[in-house]
C-alpha cells in the first residue's frame, strides 16, 4: 500500500502508465490525493496533535483538573509564564518564577471595634473588588525549573477493562511539572483549578460526545436510508416523507426540548452525557439518510447485486456486505465533515445550561464560563479554552474541505 | 350567518381554491400538473411536521392545566386535585394525543388558529403578534449577508483549488514564469485567508461573538446595541408630526446590524463550502473542457459555464439555509436581548414549558421552509431546463 501511495503521491505525470494507480482501492486514492492538499495536511497535523493530547490528557496536564487538584493558594491566578532567559542568563531548561497571591489581611478586631469608619476604609481600600483579588506577586529571585516526566497524581492511562478482564494501565508520570508547588501555564479559575489541564481534559470529553453522536447518526441513517432505498415502493415513500418532515424542523430547538425532557429524570452526569449524544445523533439522520437512499436506489439495479441475489444471499447480507462498502468512503468523509457541527450543537446546549454542566470538563462548559463579565474583564486567561476550541473547529473544517476534494473521483485533472 | 361561517373557515377556502386552480390548470399542461402534485406534497409534509412537533411537545414536563392552577394558587386560592382535573377537562387536556392534535390541526386549517398559550394566557396568534415577522426578516437579512460573502468567496476558492503554487508551463519564458508564480501564490494565499475568515464565523460560537461585540461597546463607553431600538426611540411612532422619522430608522439600523452580522457570519462557512463544492463539481465536467477548447477563457469561461450551472442547486437550498439560520437565532436573541419569536421559543421551551406556543413557532418555521422549497422547486422547473426534464419526464 505504501508503495502505491509513494508512487502517485510523488509524480502525477507517470501515473497513467502506473498499474498500481488503477488497482488501488478508493481509500488509497483518497489518501493519495489528500496528501497533495497543503492546507489540509497542516490542519490534519494540528487536529491530530490536539486529539492526541486530549486522549492522553492526564499525561500532558501537570495538575489534576478536578477539585482535588485545585490550588487553594492560587485562586483566580494569572498564567505563569515560562522563560528561557532573563537577566541572569540563558537556561536550556525552561523555568518560571515563583508566583504568590497576596492574601488580603482582614483584621476583624479593628473592624469590629472601629465601627463604620473602619468598615468604610476597608471597603474603599479595594480589598474586596475583583481586580484586587487578581493581584499577584512575582518573585524573580526564586526560579522554578520545569522538570520532565515528573511524578504526580496517579491516573488511568488506558482503560481496557472489559467485563471480567481487568486491564487498566495506570501511571503517575506527567510530561512536565515543577518540584515544589504547581505550575499553572494558563492560570487558574475561581476555585484554583488549572485552566490548561481542564482544557486538555475537555477536548476528549467533547470529542467523545461527537463520536457517540456521529456513530448513532450513522446507524440511524443507514437504517432509514438502507431500508428505504433497498425496498423502495411504499416503504420508501413513507420513510422519505417522514425524513423530509424531520429535515425542515430546526434542530437546536428540538435538542432543547429533549434536553428539557431529560431534566425530569434523575440522571448521573455520565448518563446525561450519553443521552445528549444519542439525542443529537438520532435526530440528525435526515440529510445522510436521503443521500444513502439515492445511492442505494441507483446501486441496487447493478449486476453485482443481481449476482448476489442469485447466489442466495439474504437481504441484510446484500445491504451490509455489498451495498454499504460501495460507498463507505463517502460515509467516512461525510462523518468527518459533520464533526464541527455536532461539537457546536453540544456547545449551544451547554450555553443554555441544558447540556453538560460544571464540574464536568467539556469545551461547552468552559466556553459557557467565558460569558461571565467578571471573567471577560479580570481573567482573560480563561479564554484559553476558546482558543483551543477555535483551533479545533478550524482544523476540522480544513481537513473536511481537503477530504471532500480528495474524495471526489473527478477532481484530478487528466 | 354565512359571513360568520366564511370568517371561521377562510384559510380552508384559500387552500382549496389554490389547489382547485392548480388542478384545473394541470389538466391541460404537464407543468401545472407537476405544480399541483408538488402542492399536495407540501401540504402532506406540513401535516407530518405538525404531528411530529405536536407529539414532541408531549415529552415536556407538566401541562397547561397544572400551570394555570399553579398560577391561581399564587393568587391565594386553595387548589385541590379535583380542580386540576376539572381544568384539564375544560381545556380538553384529558383527551388522547391524536384527538387533541386533530382539533389543533382542524382549527389551524380552518382559520389559521395556532392554539392557546398557557404561560401567556392568550391565544398564540396574539402572543406572537408580529414577532415572527421580525425573526423572519432577521433570518432573511442574515441569509442575504451570508450569500453576499459566500458566493464570491466560494467561486474564487473553487477557481484556485486545483491551481499549483508554482508555474511550470514550459512554453513560458523565465520572467513570465516568475510573474505567473507570484500571481498564483498570491491567489492561493488570498483564498486561504478568505476561507479562514469565513470559517472563523463557524468556529467562534455566536453567543460569544455577540457578547464580545457588546463588551467592546461597554469598554468604549458607548450605549450597547442590544434590542431593536434605544430607549429614546422605542415608543416613537414611525410616522410622527414631521413625516417619516428618519432618525428612528438610523437608530433601528444601528441596532439590527449586530444580530444579522453574527448569524450571517456563522452561516457563511457552510454556504461557502457548498458553493465551492458545487462550482468545483461543475468545473470538472466535459462541457467546460469543450468551452475551453473553443477558446473561451478566464472570467467569461467561469461565469458562463460552471458558475451559471451551479446557481440552480444553490437556489434550491434556500429553504434549508433559512432553517439553519433560524437554528442559531434563539441563542443570539437571548444574548442580544431581542424579543422576537426565537427568544420566545427558548422561553417557551426552557423556562415556561409552554407546549402549544413552542409547537406553533416550530410549525411556522417549518411552514416557511416548506413554502420556500415549494417556490424554489416550482420556479426552477419553469426556468431550468435540466430540472424540468428530470421532474416532467420528457419535458
Amino acid at each position: 500500500m505504501s508503495v502505491i501511495l509513494a508512487r502517485f503521491g510523488r509524480k502525477s505525470k507517470q501515473k497513467k502508465n502506473d498499474e498500481s494507480y488503477y488497482t488501488a482501492g478508493q481509500l488509497a486514492l483518497i489518501k493519495g490525493r489528500f496528501k497533495k492538499k497543503k492546507s489540509g495536511v497542516i490542519a490534519a497535523w494540528v487536529l491530530g496533535t490536539l486529539v492526541f493530547m486530549g486522549f492522553f490528557a492526564p499525561f500532558f496536564s501537570p495538575i489534576d483538573p478536578t477539585i482535588r487538584g485545585a490550588d487553594a493558594d492560587y485562586r483566580r491566578g494569572a498564567p505563569q509564564v515560562l522563560h528561557f532567559w532573563d537577566e541572569n542568563g540563558f537556561s536550556a531548561r525552561p523555568f518560571s518564577y515563583t508566583y504568590t497571591k497576596e492574601k488580603s489581611k482582614i483584621d476583624i478586631k479593628t473592624l469590629m471595634s472601629g465601627g463604620l469608619d473602619a468598615l468604610d476604609a476597608f471597603i474603599s481600600s479595594g480589598a474586596l473588588s475583583s481586580s484586587s483579588q487578581n493581584k499577584f506577586n512575582v518573585d524573580k529571585n526564586e526560579r522554578r525549573d520545569i522538570q520532565f516526566f515528573v511524578q504526580g497524581w496517579e491516573y488511568s492511562l488506558l482503560d481496557l477493562s472489559v467485563g471480567e478482564l481487568d486491564l487498566d494501565i495506570r501511571w503517575d508520570r506527567h510530561l512536565f511539572g515543577v518540584d515544589q508547588g504547581q505550575i499553572h501555564l494558563m492560570g487558574t479559575d475561581e476555585d484554583g483549578k488549572d485552566i490548561f489541564s481542564r482544557t486538555l481534559h475537555a477536548i476528549w470529553v467533547t470529542l467523545s460526545i461527537a463520536i457517540v453522536a456521529l456513530v448513532v447518526k450513522l446507524f440511524t441513517s443507514l437504517l432509514v436510508g438502507g431500508i428505504s432505498g433497498y425496498f423502495g415502493g411504499r416503504i420508501d415513500t413513507v420513510l422519505m416523507s417522514i425524513t423530509e418532515a424531520v429535515r425542515v424542523i430546526p434542530a437546536i430547538p428540538i435538542y432543547l426540548a429533549c434536553a428539557v425532557a431529560l431534566a425530569q429524570f434523575d440522571l448521573t452526569p455520565i448518563q446525561r452525557y450519553f443521552a445528549i449524544a444519542v439525542i443529537i445523533g438520532a435526530l440528525d439522520f435526515a440529510t445522510l439518510a436521503r443521500r444513502l437512499r439515492t445511492h442505494i436506489l441507483t446501486e441496487r439495479n447493478q449486476d453485482y447485486i443481481l449476482a448476489a441475489q442469485l447466489c442466495g444471499s439474504s437481504t441484510w447480507r446484500i445491504i451490509w456486505r455489498h451495498l454499504i462498502p460501495s460507498f463507505s468512503s463517502y460515509i467516512i468523509v461525510d462523518t468527518l465533515i459533520n464533526f464541527p457541527y455536532v461539537i457546536l450543537a453540544e456547545t449551544s446546549l451547554s450555553f443554555l445550561g441544558l447540556g453538560l454542566t460544571e464540574p464536568v470538563n467539556s469545551l461547552g462548559v468552559l466556553l459557557q464560563k467565558a460569558q461571565d463579565p467578571d471573567i471577560q474583564q479580570n481573567m482573560v486567561w480563561q479564554f484559553f479554552p476558546l482558543l483551543v476550541f477555535v483551533f479545533m473547529i478550524m482544523a476540522f473544517v480544513f481537513v473536511g474541505d481537503a477530504l471532500r476534494d480528495a474524495a471526489d473521483p473527478y477532481s484530478e485533472k487528466k | 350567518m354565512f359571513i360568520q361561517f366564511l370568517a371561521d373557515t377562510w384559510l380552508l377556502w384559500i387552500l382549496l381554491s389554490i389547489g382547485g386552480l392548480l388542478w384545473w390548470s394541470g389538466r391541460a399542461s404537464q407543468y401545472f400538473n407537476y405544480v399541483f402534485r408538488r402542492y399536495l406534497l407540501a401540504l402532506m409534509t406540513l401535516l407530518l411536521v405538525s404531528g411530529i412537533v405536536f407529539s414532541l411537545m408531549e415529552v415536556m414536563p407538566g401541562d397547561c392545566a397544572e400551570k394555570y392552577i399553579a398560577y391561581k394558587n399564587t393568587q391565594g386560592e386553595i387548589i385541590t386535585q379535583a380542580d386540576i382535573q376539572a381544568e384539564r377537562v375544560r381545556m380538553g387536556l384529558d383527551k388522547s394525543l391524536p384527538e387533541r392534535w386533530g382539533r389543533w390541526i382542524t382549527n389551524l386549517t380552518l382559520r389559521g388558529d395556532l392554539g392557546f398559550s398557557c404561560a401567556k394566557r392568550q391565544t398564540v396568534n396574539l402572543a406572537l403578534g408580529n414577532r415572527f415577522w421580525v425573526s423572519f426578516m432577521f433570518c432573511i437579512a442574515g441569509l442575504i449577508f451570508s450569500y453576499l460573502i459566500a458566493v464570491p468567496f466560494g467561486i474564487f476558492s473553487a477557481f484556485t483549488i486545483n491551481k499549483p503554487w508554482v508555474e511550470k508551463n514550459p512554453q513560458y519564458s523565465k520572467m513570465e514564469k516568475l510573474f505567473s508564480t507570484v500571481l498564483l501564490s498570491l491567489q492561493k494565499i488570498l483564498d486561504l485567508l478568505l476561507r479562514i475568515i469565513s470559517y472563523l464565523g463557524l468556529a467562534l460560537p455566536n453567543f460569544l461573538l455577540a457578547l464580545t461585540i457588546i463588551l467592546l461597546y461597554v469598554f468604549a463607553g458607548e450605549p450597547m446595541p442590544t434590542g431593536l431600538f434605544s430607549d429614546q426611540w422605542r415608543n416613537v411612532p414611525w410616522f410622527g408630526n414631521n413625516g417619516f422619522e428618519v432618525e428612528k430608522l438610523y437608530d433601528f439600523l444601528s441596532h439590527i446590524w449586530l444580530p444579522i452580522f453574527v448569524i450571517g457570519w456563522s452561516a457563511t462557512a457552510l454556504q461557502l463550502q457548498t458553493v465551492r463544492a458545487l462550482v468545483v463539481d461543475e468545473s470538472n465536467k466535459l462541457y467546460v473542457d469543450a468551452a475551453r477548447a473553443r477558446g473561451v477563457e478566464g472570467v467569461s469561461l467561469w461565469v458562463g459555464y460552471p458558475v451559471r450551472h451551479s446557481i440552480s442547486p444553490l437556489f434550491n437550498s434556500i429553504g434549508f439555509d433559512f432553517q439553519r439560520i433560524f437554528n442559531d437565532l434563539p441563542i443570539v436573541a437571548i444574548v442580544i436581548g431581542l424579543t422576537d419569536s426565537a427568544a420566545l421559543l427558548i422561553e417557551a421551551l426552557a423556562m415556561t414549558s409552554d407546549q402549544e406556543l413552542a409547537a406553533a413557532i416550530l410549525f411556522l418555521v417549518a411552514l416557511v421552509v416548506i413554502s420556500m422549497n415549494f417556490i424554489t422547486d416550482v420556479v426552477l422547473a419553469a426556468v431550468d431546463p435540466r430540472v424540468r426534464k428530470s421532474v416532467l419526464g420528457n419535458g
